[in-house]
């Protein structure tokens, strides 16, 4: 990342210089006004799921969905944890349904146990299903294509849901290969 | 077709309802949830901060714009429309910005053309890729997380590949 960074930053920050110095500052503080607005948005969302995911816990309906799930995700993830694999689950299982905003702050704490017990395997699989999106129902762009008159608004779901299916598969099978190599 | 609208308020109604017969003080453990919430948004702000004014810098710049039109041919090969390049390359930064650039392909060239079909698909089934990537890890101390994003974005850019193909058929 820091090495992308400092790439990014230098080659956009020369083009400012070459052709619209007076663009730099202000592209800038659009950035960190964004940073802030959807901090203050991601708090409103975290109240709500926070709060729903800690009486999840502590009603113990967490801990038997957890079980329930525990011959796939112990597998997937390596780790006996209950704790991680109710995150990890959750993370899933919301990113599934599309609840939005509810992933974040369950693959936050489950790749933060995986990587306090050394488990970099688990965060970096975590990772990368969560980077090539688990959703099953793209309610965003259905809406969008409603907005813009599209006739049969749904009927892209099909090769969404193939193509989100495989680069899925295929991120999680390159961090397993990845794994079985360092190991050897 | 809206499935999502009622699961929500059904979610809490049925957990709510079952951590009352468990006895659950709902109020005070509700409250201890959201506790969390200023910790954790705390954490995140530096990550955010630090990636959104890369990704504005990178769009405002016309950096974007150069790299999407030195790669418009390596699209065109893989079967890529060179429209929706720009919407390829946004994705991995920003969401509300990829957000803006679908809804303007699928305005200029309808939401029932080819175009804007690979558009949507391509949306849907990627994530941003950069932004989960300095949330998820942020506060850790894991310097290695080139590895994971560069398998991450490559899956999605197999994803958008079939994507494409995928709506010349369906």
């Amino acid at each position: 990342m820091n090495g992308i960074f400092a790439a990014v930053f230098l080659l956009s920050a020369a083009l400012f210089l070459l052709f619209d110095p007076n663009g730099f500052l202000p592209a800038m503080l659009t950035g960190g006004q964004k940073a802030a607005t959807l901090s203050l948005s991601l708090l409103a969302v975290y109240c709500v799921w926070l709060g729903f995911f800690k009486v999840l816990e502590k009603s113990g309906l967490a801990a038997k969905l957890t079980r329930a799930a525990m011959p796939a995700t112990r597998r997937l993830f390596r780790t006996t944890d209950e704790q991680a694999l109710f995150f990890a689950g959750s993370n899933m299982a919301a990113n599934f349904l599309g609840l939005p905003g509810a992933p974040t702050p369950l693959g936050i704490k489950a790749t933060e146990r995986f990587l306090r017990a050394g488990n970099g395997y688990a965060a970096d699989m975590l990772f990368v299903l969560n980077a090539t999106s688990l959703q099953l129902l793209p309610t965003t762009v259905i809406a969008l294509r409603l907005a813009a008159g599209s006739s049969a608004p749904a009927d892209i779901f099909l090769p969404t849901l193939i193509s989100t299916l495989v680069s899925t598969l295929l991120g999680g099978i390159l961090v397993w290969l990845l794994s079985k190599r360092k190991r050897k | 077709m809206n499935v999502a609208a009622y699961l929500v308020p059904a979610l809490f109604v049925l957990l709510f309802l079952f951590a009352l017969v468990r006895k659950i003080k709902l109020y005070d453990c509700f409250v201890d949830g959201v506790k969390e919430a200023v910790p954790l948004v705390l954490t995140l702000f530096p990550y955010l901060a630090a990636v959104l004014i890369l990704s504005e810098l990178f769009e405002q710049s016309g950096l974007a714009a150069f790299i999407t039109r030195l790669l418009a041919p390596c699209f065109r090969l893989v079967g890529v429309p060179t429209e929706i390049a720009p919407l390829l390359l946004i994705k991995p930064f920003s969401g509300s910005g990829s957000t803006a650039i679908l809804s303007e392909i699928l305005e200029t060239y309808g939401a029932d053309s080819y175009i804007g079909r690979c558009a949507a698909v391509c949306y849907g089934s990627s994530e941003t890729v950069f932004y989960i990537s300095a949330v998820y890890f942020a506060g850790s101390a894991k310097k290695r997380l080139l590895l994971p994003t560069a398998i991450a974005l490559f899956a999605n850019f197999a994803g958008a590949v079939l994507g494409c193909l995928l709506c010349r058929f369906l």
